[in-house]
């Protein structure tokens, strides 16, 4: 058997052969500089001075997601902004059981059935719950979670999604 | 500690004004403070143009234009003013399917959301301490999609396909 391949021609361009973002001598001060603790102390902290801001937004968002209804395009584009910082705003089990709404939207899509609404109600209902809760109870998060992501891989198997 | 960010320009591309404060904040605690801001593509094109930025951090799902038109025109449009910067693309979008179109796109690091900082500054260093070679072919210009190149490395291919990513001359 003959095999025969193809070269296609492709122009490889060294690191040292274009501009780079920052030059070799600044390059070491500025590992130094990612690395050190004074800054990941810094970035603590600017992290801690949003998360308020962030939980404002969360808490719009989770008004927005318990209107949204029937609506499945809009909750499922709001779950996914729940998803993508209700841990930074200090949320975490919203943004845990926002993860595992979107998961399910997504593969429910992905096999062209419709998501059952009683458990896209049930998500919502645990977001909301949980990103208006005086303090995020890890614990009880993490039992929440684990339930309705039990369920929801329960519902996609039996939809023939993963 | 701090320094080698000192004259580092940034531009970030999020539409979401929280994210970008973050960002911002992030940016701003490793010592760069020259940041410009955009909600989507076009207006990051603009932005491009005008700050020059040195590393763009951008979004993945954004209206009009989102992160992998722009990405594709930061790499391939002849008028783009530097197809080698350094693109971090974020995203909450982390199926297979659109990892692999961002990295088909040309982006440099891919950090998922919800963001933190160790995340997005080992990104960073990963692209000071270990540039990636770019690769143009036919079909594609971007960083080189295979991390692992050992440099010299004449063959064997393991894939035909390979030879498509890296000059095999």
């Amino acid at each position: 058997m003959t095999v025969q391949t193809i070269e296609k021609k492709a122009e490889f361009i060294a690191p040292d052969a274009y501009p780079q973002m920052i030059g070799k001598q600044n390059g070491v001060r500025a590992l130094q500089t990612l690395q050190s603790e004074h800054v990941a102390m810094k970035a603590r902290a600017a992290m801690e001075a949003h998360a308020p801001m962030l939980r404002d937004a969360i808490l719009d968002h989770v008004e927005a997601l318990e209107e949204a209804g029937t609506d499945l395009a809009q909750t499922f584009a709001i779950a996914h902004e729940i998803r993508n910082f209700a841990e930074n705003a200090g949320m975490a089990t919203a943004g845990r059981v926002a993860e595992i709404l979107c998961r399910y939207m997504d593969e429910m899509e992905r096999v062209k059935k419709a998501p059952e609404p009683a458990i896209v109600g049930l998500h919502v209902a645990a977001i909301a719950r949980a990103a208006r809760a005086e303090e995020d109870d890890a614990k009880m998060g993490e039992m929440v979670a684990g339930q309705l992501n039990a369920l929801v891989s329960r519902r996609l198997a039996e939809a023939g999604a993963r | 500690m701090s320094g080698g960010f000192e004259y580092l320009k940034a531009l970030i591309v999020e539409d979401n004004s929280h994210m970008r404060a973050l960002l911002r904040a992030l940016l701003n605690s490793v010592g760069i403070t020259d940041i410009a801001e955009a909600a989507q593509g076009q207006a990051a094109i603009e932005a491009l143009r005008l700050r020059r930025p040195d590393l763009v951090l951008t979004d993945l799902a954004m209206k009009p234009m989102d992160g992998l038109e722009f990405t594709r025109y930061v790499r391939n449009d002849q008028n783009s003013p530097n197809p080698f910067i350094p693109i971090i693309m974020i995203t909450g979008h982390t199926e297979k399917h659109r990892v692999e179109a961002a990295r088909d796109a040309g982006v440099t690091e891919l950090l998922a959301k919800p963001i933190t900082a160790s995340n997005l500054f080992s990104r960073i260093a990963e692209i000071v301490e270990r540039p990636r070679a770019f690769v143009r072919c036919d079909s594609y210009f971007g960083p080189d999609r295979r991390r692992h190149r050992t440099e010299g490395y004449g063959g064997p291919w393991r894939r035909a396909e390979d030879m498509e990513d890296v000059d095999v001359r």
